[in-house]
């Protein structure tokens, strides 16, 4: 049981999920315990945790946090495997902060993860959802399901749910069952489908892949129809830009396919009309 | 969201040697949503002056008809053209008049006095108040990138073609690090024979 | 109610005149003579101003009066419409600043009182204005001089003299009047205009004059017109 308790993982899907109850009373002396093992976070001892932390993400509160929304990522399957696009636009307000944000999320070799909303809770819980992940290998001998892997997102953040935690994310994979694709979000949200598109420019990226989309496309018309979504997202959403961020999810794993500055596509495009 | 932000946009106009320029982006927006690309935010009132507005797009166009009403009734009883700083008089009167139910509009403006070719420019805020800076004048929803640009590249004495040069990278520069504006500019170089316009490859994201 | 009862009181004649206007002309034939000449580097304005007494206090009262600090006014005919006028003047003088924030060129001023004037021949309850008013300035680097009659009419005028005897002080400056005409010397010879008609003794404290240049308009002091006076006797 050595890996295990290293792992934490004699009580999976308990302890390790964060679980509120052992934070139900006087609880400090968790964190000092342990503190590179324990995952539980510093949540107010109120007696109504969720309540007292309601201001939060009240805008006219004067300690509301403000997370940056604005976004383009789609990802569809297709017969051969599920596209994954990105914009890389990371907005504060009016002001563009960067251009240049990975908002793919690799997990592991079999599974991505997109991100929009909070880039801190994404990229943290789907850096845990990693580590879970790998846990699940060492102990299956085989690899986890995309419907087990987004499962376990789902539920973790449903722990925290109320508390402010901001994520809209896809995960991708490939596992027994061919292509998987879901959404999950932090409201505890979780759906299968064959496309989603998330984030301020995801209607916009919707009506180019459902003019596009068929699940026969080629690879090379899905990827096309990946990027061109994105391009006219960023094209029409101020608050998307910067460079399309291409992957392709395949039997193989995923394969990262480009990283294109948008104002190339632009004028390629605008050429192609005429 | 500020009213001040809900279209976007953003003008720019500076003083050269014997000449000045004047920019704007093209963004018509509601919100997040970019509704048009050639939304002109720059009007010519006669051939030695302009003047940009940026804010509200309603009250952008509603202030540049009645400015240029009262340009040309003027230019028409006195029979002279009028000069960059009674214009600036005019705006800022137009303005404050509207001091309790204000037009959503920063006005910058650039011309050349019509007889001795002096270079001025000038903007107001949005009641009003004008103000008449040595070097640079700037205004809209990426007002402070554009500052940081002209601080960086603006310098006595350019000449015309340098004077372009160093409004276009101030301005693109600028907007590029904006979500409210962008989407392709327009530059006005304003000489004492003649304007020179041109239109920028811009970003358009 | 009352304005259900103002009728313009300046109506036609069967004939086409406009008597009202022509009477207000003769109130000003019958005032006080007044010229002006412009010269090269400026214009002058001057007028009689007699008195009745040797009680009066002759230097309290002005007939020229500065209504920007580049243009005056002077005027034959009732003295108090004139006043009525200045006030006027002055404020479309100063609303204009308040606009622009540049003084009213003098050709604008002009036309503002002009239209002041011919307001009062058309509005109900009112009577044409019974003056003459000759305007000078100097903008734009060049001298202006203006006469604006109780119709409305204005004119712009090299030399002119309004008042009584007004036709002799015309053909006299007729005869005087030439285009190299320097300042000083345009002094001059408004005064020697208004002595043409002059009845009795003339001095520095029965006529006035005033200046306008690139300095600005400006009414000349008592002994600057007695050294005036000096210099033609």
């Amino acid at each position: 049981m050595a890996l295990a308790d290293v792992c934490r993982t004699d009580s999976l899907g308990q302890k390790a999920c964060f679980n509120l109850k052992t934070n139900s009373g006087p609880s400090r002396q968790n964190f000092v315990q342990d503190e590179l093992n324990d995952d539980a976070f510093t949540i107010p001892t109120a007696p109504e945790a969720i309540k007292y932390m309601e201001h939060m993400q009240d805008p006219k509160s004067d300690v509301h946090i403000k997370f940056n929304h604005g976004t383009t990522t789609l990802a569809f399957k297709f017969r051969h495997g599920v596209v994954v696009a990105t914009d890389s636009r990371a907005s504060a307000g009016d002001y563009i902060a960067s251009q240049t944000v990975k908002k793919v999320i690799e997990i592991n070799p079999y599974l991505l993860g997109t991100m929009a909303g909070g880039a801190a809770d994404c990229s943290f819980w789907e850096r845990v959802l990693a580590k879970q992940c790998r846990v699940y290998e060492l102990r299956n001998k085989e690899r986890i399901s995309v419907a087990a892997a987004s499962k376990l997102l789902a539920n973790m953040v449903y722990n925290y749910k109320g508390m402010g935690l901001s994520m809209g994310t896809m995960i991708c994979g490939w596992d027994k069952r061919g292509p998987g694709l879901y959404y999950v979000d932090s409201e505890g949200q979780r759906l299968v489908g064959d496309m989603f598109s998330v984030g301020s420019g995801a209607t916009y990226a919707y009506g180019v892949l459902d003019a596009g989309y068929s699940y026969e496309l080629s690879v090379e018309d899905a990827l096309e129809l990946g990027q061109r979504a994105i391009y006219h997202a960023t094209h029409r959403d101020a608050f998307s830009g910067g460079n399309v961020n291409l992957y392709h999810m395949r039997e193989t794993g995923w394969e990262h396919i480009a990283w294109k500055d948008v104002k190339e596509l632009h004028f390629r495009y605008q050429n192609e009309k005429k | 969201m500020s009213i001040m932000s809900y279209n976007g946009g953003a003008v720019i106009a500076m003083k050269g040697k014997k000449c000045v320029a004047i920019a704007s982006d093209l963004r018509f927006g509601v919100q997040a949503q970019t509704v048009a690309m050639d939304f002109e935010k720059i009007f010519h009132m006669n051939d030695k002056l302009c003047i940009g507005l940026s804010g509200l797009a309603t009250d952008i166009q509603t202030v540049a008809q009645r400015l240029d009403f009262q340009l040309k009734l003027y230019e028409l009883r006195e029979n002279r053209p009028m000069t960059p700083k009674t214009f600036l008089s005019v705006v800022s009167n137009l303005l404050y008049e509207k001091r309790f139910g204000p037009y959503f509009i920063e006005p910058v403006i650039a011309g050349l006095h019509p007889k001795t070719l002096e270079p001025f420019i000038a903007s107001c805020d949005l009641i009003g108040c004008p103000m008449e800076p040595e070097d640079f004048v700037v205004s809209g929803t990426c007002a402070i990138q554009m500052y940081g640009m002209c601080e960086a590249l603006w310098h006595e004495d350019m000449e015309p073609d340098e004077l372009f040069e160093c409004i276009s990278q101030a301005l693109l520069n600028s907007v590029d690090r904006d979500c409210g504006s962008g989407w392709g500019a327009v530059v006005h170089v304003i000489e004492a024979d003649k304007v020179t316009t041109r239109r920028l490859k811009a970003r358009m994201d | 109610m009352t304005e259900r009862y103002s009728f313009s009181l300046t109506t036609f004649s069967p004939s086409g005149k406009l008597v009202q206007i022509e009477y207000a002309l003769n109130a000003v034939t019958a005032g006080s003579p007044s010229v002006g000449i412009k010269a090269l580097n400026g214009v002058v304005i001057a007028t009689e101003k007699k008195h009745k007494s040797i009680l009066y206090d002759e230097h309290s009262i002005h007939k020229i009066e500065p209504i920007t600090d580049k243009i005056g006014m002077v005027y034959s005919g009732m003295g108090p419409d004139y006043r009525v006028l200045l006030s006027r003047a002055r404020k479309i003088a100063q609303m204009y600043f308040r606009q622009y924030q540049e003084s009213i060129p003098t050709t604008q001023l002009v036309q503002r009182i002009a239209s002041v004037m011919q307001e009062f021949t058309q509005t109900g309850g009112v009577r044409p204005f019974g003056v003459s008013l000759l305007i000078c300035g100097w903008d734009n680097n060049r001298p202006y001089l203006f006469q604006c009659d109780p119709s409305g009419a204005y004119f712009a005028w090299k030399a002119t003299a309004l008042g009584k005897n007004h036709l002799n002080g015309k053909s006299f400056l007729e005869k005087r009047y030439n285009e190299e005409l320097e300042l000083e010397d345009a002094v001059h010879t408004a005064i020697l205009t208004l002595k043409e008609s002059f009845e009795g003794q003339m001095t520095e404290d029965n006529i006035e004059v005033g200046i306008s240049n690139a300095d600005g308009f400006h009414r000349l002091t008592p002994s600057e017109v007695k050294d005036y006076l000096a210099s033609i006797a």
